[in-house]
């Protein structure tokens, strides 16, 4: 029986296809990325120069990505499409597609190198330890099933709850996540909900086995702006709170600074900048984070906002 | 659409078997060795040199009344799939396009003639009309014609919803131009599958039929009459049905593995499968400098 | 533009006539018994050559005003002038006679779909063309020479929209609302579903059109690409618009309260938005 947490992580690495092979057309680029892993202690993820490649094409698509995460800290990745970015993530959730593969470096959960694990030990890991949010959410829901027992579903399998106990549980979750009727919700249908909703269950469901690493893959991508608000807002409550850590990526620079406290800047696979947001932001060092921050004031809102003065940290 | 479904072998097989049934049914009297109406002085004899599927109960040639008789169950059953595409594929594209008053009659229509058994309906069309297998046929097309009213409208109302078929309106398209440029090409594929799967109930029909004696007079050679006065006979020749009953499966067969193709090919798989072959060809027209003719695949 | 704007509403010294003049519209989705409003009364006037964007949340009724303005969904009160016609009461037939003069073009947000899967490109870009009943040749010199203007390479035109990235797809289709020299472009979500990249690329297309003298709609949820586009910006919340103006006031000194929550919810690099508290006053305050 697989729970619904390794339905969505399944059904995920379809979707990811498209842009792996868009990204094997992009000719590789030379300029090595300055990867300089930042030393802290107990990291519940840690990166460490990960390669991935496309086994098919016989090419490298990641090269080299470094960072560390622990309990509480925010890292943000930004890129545009075919960047490596979402790559790097399913690596670290172990679903890379068919015909990838890590190909250098090792990437650590909670400890545990996960170049070793087993199929069963991953089973265990993904959802408990590390769990993720994609853009979709409707697609990652059975439209069929009522929403509640969806996240009970994963409450049985994950924590062994009983049905009772899963139930009061799953109702607990939709009020963590801030929707306003939780009992209702718990017995709707996914068609019947907004997407900012679907999008705060399928957090739930995310959070459901209690996590310590939660990565949100363009999670409010798709969504209205005052709904992405509350869902940044919900994910920094729950990182604040609970202690949870985050990957966020997102292609928009102004998401993941609003969130996270370091940033990696990718692009065709390099990590072409990295370090603490407020450095990255007002002291870029590459042309890209430069042509980014660009694209920002000349096609953004930042066009009529004045930025504020900048505090030094 | 012809040079997909070459390229698969299912496809290459299910048209080879076909243009082979073509071929009897076009030339099948002129091949026929002997008379298939002359009686014989050996009635029920063996595969010989002579007779090379042996004689019926009349002695007559088998190899000669099958050879003949294919035109009547071919040509049979095309008319009965290309009546009822006629009558049902037209009217289910326009249904989406015509309007609402069209949609409702032309549904309650299709609904009115799938509630008639047509094995039925076609003899008591023959008893009325006299014995023609034309008429039965034509009935039985038309009674068939909702399969394909309802393919034509399925695969329309996919595509009448479609940015790009509302783009062409916002363009000033008519309706025409709009089935023409797009529908068209959306609703082939599937009609094409039910096409073929017709063509093989066709022969069904027009088997049972004239295995009950319908459609077709007596002497008249037909596989469904052979294979019904074969079959009186089964403890004489228990190999004898074979022949005709072989050939029935097999065109059904075939029909059913063309229309198999055919739905491979098209639609999202086919454009993909497609689109392969045509990647490659340019990432090979990309390595080797010589320009190669750009293949019109569309 | 190669050639310039149609003779019509351009006579030297008057205001030039505004090329799309929607007033009072209103539109009901729904069965008549149980109607839903879309649009309550809503009056907007695009100049030639301005850049008008209109933003809001999903149903807000943006695509709705986009489809009257368009005729695909009618009316159920106010008039809507195109280009000095008054549309309000036309047909099927009358719409497209209007439609083939290629006069205002659409662009759909789904660069995916809105491409025909089995057409090639220099196909898709050729039919508004070929409906309005130019030649072939004509048809493919124009196309070519439209390809060019979104900075695509003519290797493109016998390729399926398959074999096209995202981004190409949505220039293909900004080319194909082009190619009639339209004097004024509705666009439904451009941008939506494209990356920074290829976001900044159709922007900067966009903003070439504008200076060629091209009335554009630009309609989006994201704030920052209406602001780095639009002259004036036109705030929809329920099927009413509660605020228009230019784009530096809309955005800077927002006044409507619908309008301050939009921008105080957007993330921008320097400043941090809204927090929990504020928006839900300002939701208060829209709710009162």
């Amino acid at each position: 029986m697989t729970t619904l947490s390794e339905k969505i992580l399944t059904e995920a690495e379809s979707e990811i296809e498209s842009e792996a092979e868009s990204q094997a057309e992009i000719e590789e680029s030379t300029e090595p990325g300055p990867g300089h892993p930042a030393e802290q202690p107990s990291p519940v993820l840690a990166v460490r120069d990960v390669r991935i490649s496309d086994r098919a094409g016989d090419r490298e698509i990641v090269h080299g990505v470094s960072f560390t995460l622990t309990p509480g800290s925010a890292v943000g990745i930004v890129g545009e499409s075919g960047s490596g970015k979402t790559l790097t993530c399913r690596a670290a959730l172990g679903i890379l597609p068919a015909h990838f593969e890590i190909t250098g470096g090792s990437v650590e959960i909670d400890g545990n190198d996960i170049a070793g694990l087993s199929p069963t030990r991953w089973t265990d890991l993904r959802g408990a330890t590390i769990s993720a949010v994609f853009q979709d959410p409707a697609s990652y829901l059975n439209p069929s099933i009522r929403v509640g027992a969806q996240i009970a579903e994963v409450l049985r399998v994950k924590k062994g709850l009983k049905r009772r106990a899963a139930h009061r549980r799953a109702i607990e979750l939709l009020r963590v996540v801030h929707l306003r009727d939780p009992e209702l919700v718990h017995a709707q249908y996914p068609h019947e909900l907004s997407g900012g909703m679907l999008q705060r269950v399928l957090i739930a469901v995310a959070i459901a086995a209690g996590p310590r690493i939660l990565i949100a893959d363009e999670a409010t991508t798709a969504l209205d702006v005052t709904v992405q608000a509350e869902i940044l807002d919900l994910l920094a409550d729950l990182r604040e709170r609970t202690g949870l850590a985050l990957v966020v990526v997102s292609h928009d620079l102004a998401v993941v600074a609003q969130l996270c406290d370091e940033v990696l800047v990718m692009r065709r696979g390099e990590v072409v900048e990295q370090g603490p947001t407020r450095d990255v932001l007002h002291h870029p060092r590459h042309e890209y984070t430069r042509l980014l921050i660009a694209e920002h004031e000349q096609y953004g809102l930042e066009k009529f906002l004045a930025p504020a003065p900048e505090e030094d940290a | 659409m012809v040079r997909r479904v070459l390229s698969l072998a299912t496809g290459r097989i299910a048209l080879a078997v076909l243009t082979v049934i073509a071929v009897l049914a076009l030339f099948g009297p002129l091949l026929a060795p002997q008379n298939p109406l002359a009686t014989g002085d050996h009635p029920l004899a063996a595969a010989s040199g002579a007779h090379w599927l042996g004689t019926d109960y009349l002695g007559r040639d088998v190899l000669s009344r099958l050879l003949d008789g294919s035109r009547v169950s071919v040509l049979g059953s095309l008319e009965v799939a290309f009546t009822a595409l006629a009558i049902g594929a037209v009217p289910g594209i326009l249904s989406v396009h015509l309007g609402r008053v069209f949609e409702w009659v032309t549904l309650r229509l299709a609904d009115t003639l799938v509630a008639l058994p047509f094995l039925l309906f076609a003899v008591a069309v023959i008893a009325l009309l006299g014995n023609g297998l034309s008429q039965a046929m034509l009935v039985t097309g038309a009674l068939v014609s909702p399969l394909f009213y309802r393919v034509a409208r399925a695969a329309t109302l996919a595509v009448a919803r479609s940015p790009y078929v509302e783009a062409a309106i916002v363009s000033g398209a008519s309706i025409g131009w709009v089935v023409r440029r797009h529908v068209w090409a959306k609703v082939l594929p599937p009609i094409a599958v039910a096409l073929a799967q017709t063509v093989g109930v066709g022969f069904v029909i027009v088997s049972s039929l004239t295995f009950l004696g319908i459609g077709v007079q007596p002497p008249a050679p037909t596989w469904g009459g052979l294979l019904a006065s074969d079959l009186g006979y089964l403890s004489h020749q228990p190999w004898a049905p074979l022949a005709p009953a072989l050939l029935i499966m097999v065109t059904v067969w075939a029909c059913n593995l063309l229309a198999d193709a055919i739905r491979d090919v098209s639609g999202e798989a086919g454009r993909a499968l497609v689109n392969t072959r045509k990647a490659r060809a340019n990432r090979r027209r990309e390595a080797d400098p010589a320009p190669a003719p750009a293949g019109g695949v569309r | 533009m190669s050639t310039g704007p149609a003779p019509k509403a351009t006579t030297p010294g008057e205001p030039a006539k505004p090329v799309l003049e929607v007033k009072d519209l209103q539109v009901h989705y729904g069965t008549p018994r149980r109607r839903r409003p879309a649009l309550r009364g809503v009056s907007l006037s695009v100049a030639p050559g301005e850049t008008v964007g209109i933003i809001g949340e999903t149903g807000s009724g943006k695509s709705t005003f986009a489809r009257a303005a368009l005729g695909l969904v009618r009316a159920s009160a106010g008039s809507v002038v195109v280009d000095g016609e008054d549309v309000s009461a036309y047909g099927a037939r009358q719409w497209r006679a209007l439609r083939r003069r290629g006069v205002i073009q659409y662009v759909f947000q789904d660069p995916l779909r809105s491409l025909d899967p089995d057409l090639t490109i220099e196909a898709s870009l050729a039919e508004p063309l070929l409906v309005r009943g130019d030649s072939r040749e004509e048809a493919a010199r124009r196309v070519r020479a439209f390809l060019a203007r979104v900075h695509l390479s003519e290797d493109l035109l016998d390729r399926l929209p398959g074999e096209l990235s995202g981004g190409q797809r949505q220039r293909v289709a900004v080319a194909r609302a082009l190619v009639t020299e339209p004097r004024l472009v509705i666009l439904d979500e451009p941008v939506s579903a494209l990356d920074s990249a290829n976001r900044v690329q159709i922007l900067r297309i966009l903003e070439e059109l504008r200076d060629d003298g091209v009335a554009l709609v630009f309609i989006s949820h994201d704030l920052g690409s209406v602001a780095g586009i639009a002259d004036r910006i036109a705030v929809l919340y329920q099927g009413e618009l509660v605020e228009v103006g230019a784009a530096g006031d809309v955005i800077g000194r927002p006044r409507h309260p619908y309008t301050r929550l939009l921008v105080r919810s957007a993330p921008t690099l320097h400043s941090a938005p809204a927090d929990r508290a504020e928006r839900a006053a300002l939701r208060a305050l829209l709710n009162a």
